[in-house]
């Protein structure tokens, strides 16, 4: 009987030394194999997801289109009207007719250059070393009760983003980006959920939160790798 | 055998922890606290400091309220400490690497409510994340000094522990940017370093001054042969006592600067029996008196900030009492002026923009204030919610009114709900000096009682702030009466009528404070060594009330019987009566037994509501040097006693709170955080929630209406955690399900108690309303990280009413409804907004069924709609017409969405075919049908003006208009709105008409000349999604 609580000891505190001694690089790859695989990843080109932002039974289709390294454009139908946001490499638009918007607009440089990075479809993390990105394991920390691996990133272009991962599935639970916007500091904080994989192996959240300041997003559709025309990252009005 | 008990044990191991199941603060996942503030009055703040280089990015370290930091200047803030220990001492940011700040814990304002450190903080990420350095048992931490030229060396002034000997105190070193550390500047374990500068332009020359002072329950002693002013010019390896021209010691504290521009010149206020401001020229070497005026020599232990401009060695400033600056190097001084406004007393910290000397950052006892123009004016920030309260009540009103007292801002009263949310201008001051127990009457809904320290009690009007005082006297036969700094004024649990108030003597009143009765003898020790407050002070003398003592703290009447009164006094008495106080019982001899140190300071007790012998009590002994976490229960009335035990306590108890249901649900505050038992007090959690996980929680209250969590933290303002019923609710039997949808509460229907005009809040703190709809909770085991979860609302007819995406996260989960169904679709495709297809009529009363779904699997739970019967203004026959006639405008914008889907999907085709044709007429007669179907729809809605300033109203807009104000409003529909749907009805007809009269005029022709030109084939004749009338 003592033997046995003395394994029973070991074993714990075993098993609490290996949670205690991942590294970031470590919390990384099992987040890229819980992704999907880092091979599988290098194949991402481009994706569409359809999207429903819901709040209270009104349902505002939202269509997100991006290519990698490329381009992204967000496509809003509310209010009967349709509006968009794009992002390239070198320039943005936002046509948000909701808001009073009556022709496309052109988007700051200093938010074009906010926005390059997330153009990295494959996700930050994969081979970040060569793409100059900087990882920290800051340690773990509780996101709304799950507690969480903390990895801080600072992009080559000294971008920061904290994200929370669940140590249970490697999935990211939370991600919190910092970005400045007209000279001040703001942080945009995402919520993901229900991760799935896709039936040619990729894995995406299907619910994003806090997407649009309110509301969470139901992804209803995802398209990867068809062809996209690069037109659509050019306004059309 | 050995493999099969291997894996035997690993299984045991897993099980153990997937399927083990405690109740924490994550159990309650969602039940999320708001933080009221205000920052009306703000709190004190203990350090500044800003990034040199930017000018705008600056961090505000606080009393108890953790490290707030702007990049804006202060337009906004955001707490950025939330995680550790809120009592801040000093702040220093790395000015070579701005990301880098190091926060000593432990505010060195020495009085006798400042917290406690638990050692020095480093982060490189601008805040973002910390980390512990050490200095753990410093207590108090004064400055933080980096040497200009080598940021990895950083020195830290510790005074140490204010209420013991310790060694932990003097100046320490670290050449490593904080990983190992050296005392280099030791005096003994009462004398502890106050201060250090580091010559900014040789770091080898260091000064800093040591301080002797310690502080009793009952006295206060600042000066001793400890004290001293000293320099090194080896950075620290030897020191030399300066003394040639300052004072005879021995000194107190010693505050000084150095002339950033030419630091030779150095000022230094010296506490001594000749208190005054010491100049020197040479380094130190040589001192003269320069001048003693009033707020120069100050309250030294309390006002310790001195500063010279970067720039100009001459101008001096002297945040203290009130703000003073010299300009002639300290020989005079002037003091801000009121022109703009008030500026907060008693100050203790102070930036200076070194690159714009004119911007001023101050720090008060209130709250931060700017100056443009070097001090003469003050702008205030109203924007840090750092107020320091004691106390917190609340009475029965609709909705409930919130009061307490904090320190240096009086006492405040706040409505717990208000149009736009609870902002800076909803609270009203109710009284003056420092703040402790506000207490509503029970029965006089205008009167409230508040006091200032030392037991100044006043009576006072709510609505006109008009105070009588009412604090009971010393007659024939008493001695000297001796209220404590912060005397307890408690109503009666059981007797509504029954006002106390504690001295040495319990008072009791019935008409308001108009008449007393003494009910008591002495009920403290009544120490005659204890009382002698006016040799308080030290080298000056203090005594303000802060140090009284042999007094009675606390006081509780049963909720059972409203003759069983019990008292808890400072020195460690505990007594009870159960006859309104003709007789007395001291228990305080039985405590000890649990592991309470004798004759400790009583601090809350909370005789049980549920059981008439059981009392809990907490006590607190951090003024002998003991920090722990003391609270005891007693099921014989004080007869035996069992101490609660945790290894999550942290922090000295300031208040036990027994569930006003629940009579195992316990909340004890401490001056470390907030924990909770879900078990009679067998285990304990932290609170998190969104509260600061080390608040100093002073008090804890309970809304009986409400359910409403409310705490009194001294540093984080009012926090407030809505509707706590959860916590009652919550059995191991539920938290051990998988999933577990509550049930619910029959729901009154209602908009919400306040409409919504006004701006959004500029520069101030506004925390949100209560939600006024109660939400749909349910409670998940673990996050769910695959799988969608939605609610789904059904009437009685099993017909989707409803569908609202639900969240994921561990523990409680609420979702809201809005009582309303799913709004109409509405006519597309204009160039202006429509808000009506964001708007739904609000369902009937009546039985619904809520359905959740958690992946594949479902659960569901009955809800009942009510009718709200408290509004007289909307009667049950209003609500059916509004109900009737917002659904008949809902089928009209679907009835006209459905002309214009068809309007646009014909126009669709035929501008796809007009291109196609060929023949010029058939041209023409598709341009001709597609020329009057846009005439039609730009009747429908709004097709040409894009512009936000353009008005272009079509019927769609005029549905929208007489919709949304019937279906946005609790009232039944006024004559013309229903005489005007009328009219709307027969335009939804009439465009219904037209189209179906273009469909027989144009259909058969546009046809058949399609067929003829190869476009369309003759067995697919639809042109459009709906065949034409």
């Amino acid at each position: 009987m003592k033997n046995l609580s003395v394994a029973l000891f070991t074993l714990l505190s075993l098993t609490s030394i290996s949670v205690k001694a991942q590294t970031a690089d470590e919390v990384i790859d099992k987040h890229i194999e819980a992704m999907g695989g880092k091979d599988k990843l290098a194949t991402l080109k481009s994706v569409r997801m359809e999207t429903n932002l819901s709040v209270q039974g009104m349902d505002i289709p939202v269509v997100i289109t991006r290519v990698h390294n490329v381009g992204q454009r967000v496509d809003i139908s509310a209010m009967g009207m349709d509006g968009y946001i794009i992002n390239t490499t070198t320039n943005g638009w936002s046509y948000m007719p909701f808001m009073g918007q009556s022709a496309a607009e052109a988007m700051p440089e200093d938010q074009v250059k906010e926005s390059i990075d997330g153009l990295d479809i494959q996700g930050s993390f994969l081979n970040y070393k060569d793409k100059g990105h900087t990882v920290t394991l800051v340690g773990k920390e509780d996101v709304d009760g799950t507690e969480c691996f903390k990895l801080k990133l600072v992009t080559k272009s000294g971008k920061e983003r904290t994200y929370f991962v669940d140590p249970k599935n490697y999935y990211i639970l939370r991600a919190i980006s910092k970005a400045t916007v007209n000279g001040q500091e703001m942080e945009v904080t995402q919520n993901f959920g229900d991760y799935k994989k896709t039936e040619d192996g990729y894995v995406f959240a299907n619910t994003i939160g806090g997407a649009f300041g309110q509301g969470d997003m139901t992804v209803t559709k995802i398209e990867v790798n068809k062809t996209i025309d690069e037109k659509v990252f050019k306004p059309a009005n | 055998m050995r493999k099969v008990l291997f894996s035997s044990l690993m299984a045991v191991i897993a099980s153990s922890v997937y399927s083990q199941t405690t109740i924490n603060s994550s159990t309650f996942g969602m039940m999320e606290a708001r933080q009221l503030g205000p920052g009306t009055m703000s709190g004190r703040i203990s350090a500044i400091d800003g990034v040199n280089a930017d000018g705008k990015t600056i961090y505000i370290g606080t009393a108890g309220g953790g490290i707030w930091k702007t990049t804006n200047g202060g337009a906004s803030f955001k707490s950025v400490f939330d995680k550790y220990c809120q009592s801040i001492g000093a702040l220093t940011i790395d000015q070579k690497s701005p990301k880098t700040i190091y926060a000593g814990t432990g505010e060195s304002n020495m009085r006798n409510s400042v917290s406690i450190g638990n050692g020095l903080y480093k982060s490189t990420d601008g805040g973002d994340n910390w980390v512990k350095l050490g200095l753990d048992s410093t207590e108090h931490i004064a400055r933080i000094a980096i040497d200009p030229k080598n940021s990895n060396t950083i020195h830290v002034a510790a005074p140490g522990p204010l209420w013991s000997d310790s060694k932990h105190r003097g100046l320490y070193k670290s050449q490593d940017g904080g990983k190992t550390w050296d005392k280099i500047l030791y005096i003994s374990d009462k004398a502890g370093c106050a201060e250090v500068v580091i010559d900014p332009q040789n770091p080898e020359v260091v000064y800093a001054s040591t301080w002797e002072f310690r502080r009793l329950p009952y006295l206060f002693n600042s000066g001793g042969s400890g004290s001293g002013m000293y320099k090194s010019t080896d950075a620290g390896k030897t020191w030399k006592e300066l003394t040639n021209g300052l004072p005879a010691k021995p000194f107190g504290r010693i505050a000084f600067a150095l002339a950033p521009s030419a630091p030779n010149n150095i000022v230094a206020i010296v506490e001594s029996v000749e208190t005054g401001l010491y100049i020197s020229s040479d380094g130190g070497d040589s001192w003269k008196k320069q001048s003693a005026v009033t707020n120069v020599v100050a309250r030294p232990f309390y006002f310790s900030t001195l500063m010279i401009d970067p720039k100009d060695p001459k101008r001096v400033y002297r945040p203290a009492y009130t703000f003073s600056f010299s300009v002639d190097g300290g020989y005079s001084f002037s003091d801000a002026t009121d022109e703009g406004g008030w500026l907060h007393s008693d100050m203790h910290a102070l930036w200076i923009n070194p690159i714009n000397t004119n911007q001023l950052y101050l720090g008060t006892d209130g709250g931060v204030y700017i100056s443009l123009d070097r001090g003469g004016t003050w702008i205030f920030l109203q924007n840090l919610p750092v107020g320091q309260f004691y106390h917190v009540a609340v009475d029965n009103k609709v909705p409930y009114n919130i009061m307490g007292g904090l320190q240096d801002n009086g006492s405040w009263i706040a409505p717990s709900a208000a149009p736009g949310g609870i902002g800076n201008a909803n609270w009203m001051a109710l009284n003056g000096g420092d703040g402790f127990w506000v207490q509503p009457d029970p029965i006089d809904p205008e009167i409230v009682y508040a006091e200032s320290q030392g037991g100044n009690v006043n009576r006072i009007n709510v609505k006109s702030a008009k105070a009588i005082g009412i604090k009971p006297q010393q007659v024939a036969g008493d001695e000297k009466l001796r209220w404590n700094w912060n005397t307890p004024i408690v109503f009666g649990a059981a007797g509504k009528n029954n006002l106390y108030m504690g001295a040495q003597y319990l008072y009791k009143t019935t008409d308001q404070g108009r008449n007393w009765t003494r009910i008591s003898p002495d009920l403290t020790t009544n120490d005659k060594k204890k009382q002698e407050q006016e040799n308080s002070g030290g080298l000056s003398a203090d005594n303000t009330s802060a140090e009284n003592h042999c007094t009675i703290f606390t006081i509780a009447e049963s909720p059972l019987d409203e003759n069983q009164i019990w008292v808890g006094t400072d020195d460690g008495n505990l007594q009870y009566t159960t006859d309104g106080g003709k007789n007395w019982t001291n228990v305080a001899r039985n405590y000890p037994a649990c592991g309470i140190p004798a004759q400790t300071w009583v601090s809350s007790i909370e005789p049980s509501r549920f059981d008439k012998n059981t009392v809990y009590v907490s006590f607190e002994n951090h003024m002998y040097g003991d920090h722990k976490t003391y609270v005891a229960r007693s099921s014989d009335m004080g007869k035996t006693w069992t101490l609660f035990t945790s290894n999550e306590f942290t922090g000295f108890a300031h208040k036990i709170k027994e569930d006003l249901v629940n009579k195992n649900l316990l909340f004890i505050g401490t001056e470390m955080g907030l924990f909770a038992s879900v078990d009679a007090g067998a285990t304990w959690f932290r609170m998190k929630n969104k509260i600061p996980e080390y608040a100093l929680v002073r008090d804890i209250q309970i809304q009986p209406r409400t359910n409403d969590l409310l705490l009194a933290t001294h540093g984080r303002g009012i926090i407030v955690v809505d509707d706590i019923s959860p916590m009652r609710r919550l059995s191991m039997d539920v938290a051990s399900k998988e999933v577990h949808l509550f049930s619910n509460d029959p729901v009154k229907l209602t908009m919400g108690d306040f409409g919504g005009a006004g701006f959004p809040s500029t520069n101030g703190w506004v925390s949100g309303n209560p939600v006024p709809i109660p939400p749909i909770q349910y409670y998940l085991k673990d996050r769910v990280s695959t799988g969608k979860i939605v609610i789904e609302v059904y009437d009685k007819d099993g017909k989707l009413v409803q569908s609202i995406p639900g969240s994921n996260r561990k523990g409680i989960n609420k979702v809201y409804w809005n009582l309303r169904s799913k709004p109409p679709k509405t006519a597309s495709g204009g160039t202006k907004v429509d808000y009506g297809g964001f708007i739904a009529p609000m369902v009937m009363p009546g039985d619904y069924t809520v359905k959740l779904k958690v992946g594949d699997k479902e659960y569901t739970s009955p809800i009942t709609l009510l009718h709200n019967d408290a509004n007289k203004d909307f009667s049950m026959a209003d609500r059916e017409l509004q109900y009737k006639t917002g659904m008949n405008i809902y089928n009209l914008h679907e009835a006209l969405a459905k002309t214009v889907e068809d309007i646009s999907s014909r126009q669709k085709m035929l501008k796809e075919n007009i291109a196609k044709v060929k023949s010029a007429k058939v041209k023409k007669l598709l341009q001709e049908y597609n020329d009057q179907l846009e005439t039609l729809r730009a009747e429908c809605l709004a097709t040409k003006q894009k512009s936000l300033f353009a008005d272009e109203e079509r019927l769609r807009e005029r549905i929208t208009e007489v919709y949304a104000s019937i279906c946005m409003q609790e009232a039944a529909p006024s004559n013309l709105q229903l005489q005007r749907i009328g009219l709307l009805t027969t335009e939804v007809s009439n465009a219904e008409q037209t189209n179906a009269n273009l469909t027989t005029k144009y259909y058969k022709k546009v046809k058949d000349a399609l067929i003829k030109e190869g476009l369309l084939k003759e067995e697919k004749p639809e042109l459009g999604n709906q065949k034409g009338k």
